[in-house]
Formats: C-alpha cells, structure tokens, sequence
C-alpha cells in the first residue's frame, strides 16, 4: 500500500549527512523521538508539529523553511530532490 | 532521495514501538473475544425466545478476556521486541518507547472510535424508547464497541504504515 504523502515536503536526510553524517538513531535520540518518527518525517508519511519542525530545524541549524517546505499544488510538486 | 544519502545505520531494521504492538495484541485479542462471544450467543439467541437467552455471563467473560490479554499480550509484545532487538544486537534505545507520533496516531484512532461509539448511543436510545429488550440493547452496545475497537486499530494501523 503506497504512503499517503502530505503536502509538507523536507530536506531531513540530505541536512542529516551534510551535518556530521547523523544517523536517523542519532537524530532521534536528540529529538527524543523513536527512530520510526524520523524515519516517518523523512518519508512525508507524518508532519511533525510546529514545535518539533523548529526542533529539527534548530538542530541543523538552518531557518525554518530550509528544512521543511510547504506544496500548494500538491504532494507530486517535489520541490526537494 | 538517492541513495547515496543513506547511512548504513539507517538500513537497520525497524521494528515496530511497542504502541504499535498493542495496537496489533488489541486487534488480534478483541477478534477472538468477540468472535467467541457471538459464536456462543447467536446460536442460543436462534433457538429460543430473546428474553431467555443467557448473554450477561459470556460478554462478562469476553470483556474480561479482552482487557487481561490486551495487558499480557502487550507486555509480552514488548518483552519481545526488546529481545528481538537484543539477538540482532540493535541498541533499543528509542526504538520502543512511544513518543508524539504515537500520541497523534492514538487521538485519530480515538477520534474515529467515537463516531461509532455516538452512533450507537442513538440506537441505544431509539431501543429504550420503543422497549427493547435488555438483550438488544447489551448486544448493540458490545457490538458498537467491537466495530469501534476495529475501527480504533484499523486506523492506528494504516497511519503507522501509510502516514497520516
């Protein structure tokens, strides 16, 4: 069955190797969140809240919206590669 | 997104949080209760009049079943993905403790359960009002909570899988 995608895409896992080559464990372990939520995040199969977004954006070290992007057109619209 | 992108940590195996276990143990556990239930009910409620038909002692039993082995095979469910864990030597440091994501998914589970559990009131009241008997409305409301049980995980289920 394919993911329902959401309309919030992300750059996670090309931010996660540009920094320091973080594993999603890595990752989760800061965020405190299980593995299986960043896994989640990355695939767009789950948009974390507002509060966790900033997290991860804090965490990259990056403005907001470098790290997430919101699609008015749609989830086929991949404005990330 | 390339591969090239991929760390081999990242290929390690996902298991499931133990949230999405019980989500599992609760499905399987309320399946066989409320199969064995009706299995036992049906059959006397097609062989002799309604108000004689002996109901209250098997759904006691099947709700009592249903919550003693969603516990035990919750905890069990979780003794052994740790184990599972444990043999493929992954550290299960934040890989079995629910979070946020399990809390979201819990709300959509729960919020989609209430729509039945509401409906059902209405036939509860509409049973009342014209006086059913008890059986109708015992059975009425053990079903509404078996549809809404199903409704809960299926839904718990597909957002784990699918997203949500």
């Amino acid at each position: 069955m394919p993911p329902k995608p959401t309309k919030v895409t992300n750059r996670i896992r090309a931010l996660r190797f540009e920094y320091g080559e973080m594993t999603q464990a890595d990752m989760a372990e800061r965020l405190g969140v299980t593995r299986q939520t960043v896994i989640a995040i990355e695939q767009g199969k789950y948009s974390p809240s507002l509060e966790m977004a900033f997290e991860i954006a804090r965490l990259f070290k990056r403005p907001l919206d470098d790290v997430f992007h919101y699609m008015e057109g749609g989830a086929d619209d991949q404005p990330f590669s | 997104m390339s591969h090239e992108l991929r760390q081999p940590e990242d290929d390690d195996p996902v298991i499931m949080t133990a949230e999405q276990r019980s989500v599992w143990v609760y499905l399987a556990v309320v399946a066989i209760t409320s199969t064995a239930y009706f299995a036992v009910v049906v059959p006397r409620a097609l062989s002799q009049p309604i108000e004689d038909v002996s109901w209250i002692t098997p759904m006691l039993w099947a709700i009592g079943v249903s919550i003693v082995g969603t516990i035990v095979g919750s905890i069990f469910g979780s003794i052994g993905g740790a184990i599972g864990l444990a043999i493929r030597g992954i550290e299960p440091k934040g890989q079995l403790e629910g979070d946020l994501r399990d809390k979201d998914i819990k709300k959509l589970g729960d919020r989609r359960s209430a729509l039945v559990s509401g409906g059902a009131m209405f036939g509860v009241l509409v049973l009342a009002m014209i006086g059913a008997d008890l059986f109708w409305i015992g059975n009425l409301v053990f079903l509404a909570g078996t549809v809404g049980a199903f409704v809960e995980g299926v839904t718990k289920i597909l957002a784990y899988r699918r997203g949500f």
